[in-house]
């Protein structure tokens, strides 16, 4: 799957979850950070996280990602880094 | 699985991880959820073993609730959304630590290990741990702790729904008369093996000694942080979780 193609379905989980205000700004781009531009809750990370998860299934470790990560940088991930770990993991 | 009913309540709950003895972790009030583990101790922990989060009711995204915030009734959500569990080991920060001492004196043969963190005593002083309860709506964002106030400052989206939220909970819920409302616990009744955590730079630190001497086998260890030890303590917090439920 490319960038391309994984963009929209991110775009579409975290509308699920946060509702079509998210997008108040525009539509995502892999330049979106999701605390600084979307200002999206850690606990609604957590459930964009799960929607992925049964999205991509166990080929995509979301949990095994983001707990090898600082706080700072979970904190300043942007949509782009987000898509560019599932391109890898289904590549 | 994401949702469980609890007391006619829907709970939002996680399970990251599976076998080992499970572990079960409780978040602090107001302005925790399960998130605050989620991206804490949490994974770490479900390399070995089932690790189960849920938000608390009214918090997260769990359901709201206008009552049943003292830890009577969240000790008995606590029991309904573990029916199904062999005994495991409980971690709670802050009120749910206090929910977690609770849960394991009433009922011992459900709890492996407990490791409470931050945990105020006498438990009204929770109160002023969370200045924010008591300010005035338009304040309530001054009086957040510290590491929230930087995106409280943007008057964004995060600011708007954390502050909506506060003032839910205090305007509209019992939860600050429970707070207040709240019985010492029975520590002397708590024989679970419990590892206590507390922040040096934690106003709740006095609490620790005073569990330490009051049940009969708490450890207690101060960490470098305040009472927020899963931001500020991470990893600190982290290492000294899995050892004590390891060891």
């Amino acid at each position: 799957m490319t960038n391309a193609e994984i963009l929209p379905i991110v775009q579409a989980a975290l509308v699920d979850i946060a509702g079509d205000e998210i997008l108040i700004s525009g539509p995502l781009t892999l330049e979106t950070s999701f605390n600084g531009d979307l200002e999206l809750e850690s606990i609604e990370f957590v459930a964009l996280a799960e929607k992925l998860q049964e999205r991509f299934g166990n080929k995509v470790d979301f949990v095994g990602w983001i707990s090898g990560k600082e706080l700072d940088q979970i904190i300043g991930l942007t949509v782009g880094e987000l898509v560019e770990f599932i391109s890898q993991c289904l590549a | 699985m994401s949702s469980l009913i609890a007391n006619g309540l829907e709970h939002h709950v996680q399970e990251l991880g599976e076998g080992g003895v499970p572990v079960v972790m409780l978040h602090g009030l107001v302005i925790g959820s399960l998130a605050s583990w989620y991206f804490s101790a949490g994974p770490a922990l479900a390399k070995t073993r089932l690790v189960r989060m849920y938000d608390l009711r009214g918090h997260g995204r769990s359901q709201r609730a206008p009552a049943g915030y003292d830890t009577a009734t969240l000790a008995s959500d606590l029991l309904e959304l573990t029916t199904d569990l062999p005994p495991f080991d409980l971690v709670g920060h802050s009120w749910g630590a206090l929910v977690a001492i609770r849960f394991a004196i009433e009922h011992p043969d459900c709890v492996r290990k407990l490791v409470v963190v931050e945990a105020p005593l006498p438990p009204a002083s929770a109160i002023e741990i969370g200045a924010f309860l008591t300010a005035n709506p338009e304040d309530v964002a001054a009086s957040l702790p510290e590491s929230l106030r930087a995106s409280v400052a943007t008057g964004g989206r995060q600011a708007k729904r954390l502050v909506e939220n506060v003032v839910h909970l205090v305007r509209d819920t019992t939860l600050l008369a429970d707070l207040r409302a709240e019985p010492e616990p029975p520590l002397k009744d708590l024989y679970t093996p419990t590892l206590a955590l507390y922040g040096d730079r934690s106003s709740c630190l006095p609490a620790g000694e005073h569990l330490r001497t009051s049940a009969p086998h708490v450890e207690l260890k101060v960490l470098h942080g305040g009472h927020y030890l899963h931001l500020n303590a991470r990893a600190e917090l982290t290492t000294a979780i899995i050892e004590f439920l390891d060891g």
